[in-house]
């Protein structure tokens, strides 16, 4: 038997018994990778039911908007000519004026919440709240931060 | 059978009660336990900070302040602050 044979033997005995323990410990609900299963599992069911939130409160366009191009935008109730652009994947909200940016708005929930409820959270605080979304974001000239809001 | 639905956003997604609006106008006990109980919730939520919005198709979202029994649906959306 040459060294690489020999090796690769050894690697493929090495990958069996790693698969075995992560089958195992998968099963175990006190196991850590069990933990981390049911971690992945809850946070894939949070996106997929802020999912279909999100599709409910959107109109069909304005939901292919978001696929399209990544954002959302809403026009705003009391101010004439002027369209916040909310992110599908967090960030700063764009408000434009007369399709001119204006500012850049950073609010987010207290609490982390998946992506599309955060835009919802947008969507209702726009529409339903203006001017406490305003009073409460902070303001930002258009263009100068470009980094992602991280949650408290 | 007409539903009323309270949905709080949190980091599961959103939790959701319903309750038998037909049910509730009737007095049944087990809708006016669930809208009881939706209340509570509404109520501990908005105190926490959060905001609630009241949804009907075809309507505008109006924010509301105290739990609306004749709403199809309430959504709470949780303290939000400036980031």
């Amino acid at each position: 038997m040459t060294m690489l044979e020999t090796l690769s033997l050894f690697l493929g005995i090495w990958l069996l018994f790693l698969l075995l323990a992560i089958y195992y410990l998968s099963q175990s609900p006190d196991g850590s990778v069990g933990r981390f299963r049911e971690s992945v599992s809850g946070h894939l069911s949070a996106e997929s039911r802020a999912k279909a939130l999100l599709r409910e409160m959107l109109t069909e366009s304005q939901y292919q908007q978001l696929i399209k191009f990544g954002y959302l935008e809403i026009p705003s109730p009391s101010i004439d000519n002027r369209v916040y652009r909310v992110p599908g994947s967090g960030g700063l909200v764009k408000v434009y004026e007369r399709g001119c940016a204006v500012m850049e708005l950073c609010l987010q929930p207290a609490e982390p919440l998946p992506d599309g409820d955060v835009v919802v959270m947008h969507k209702l605080m726009i529409e339903g709240n203006e001017q406490e979304y305003l009073q409460k974001a902070n303001h930002f000239a258009p263009g100068i931060i470009s980094l992602r809001c991280q949650h408290l | 059978m007409t539903v009323g639905m309270l949905r709080i956003m949190s980091r599961r997604g959103d939790d959701r009660i319903t309750w038998d609006s037909q049910k509730v106008e009737a007095n049944d006990p087990e809708a006016m336990a669930a809208i009881g109980e939706a209340e509570r919730i509404f109520n501990e939520e908005l105190k926490k900070g959060g905001t609630a919005f009241k949804i009907e198709p075809g309507s505008t979202v109006k924010r509301i302040d105290k739990f609306d029994r004749t709403a199809e649906q309430i959504l709470v959306v949780p303290r939000v602050v400036g980031g």
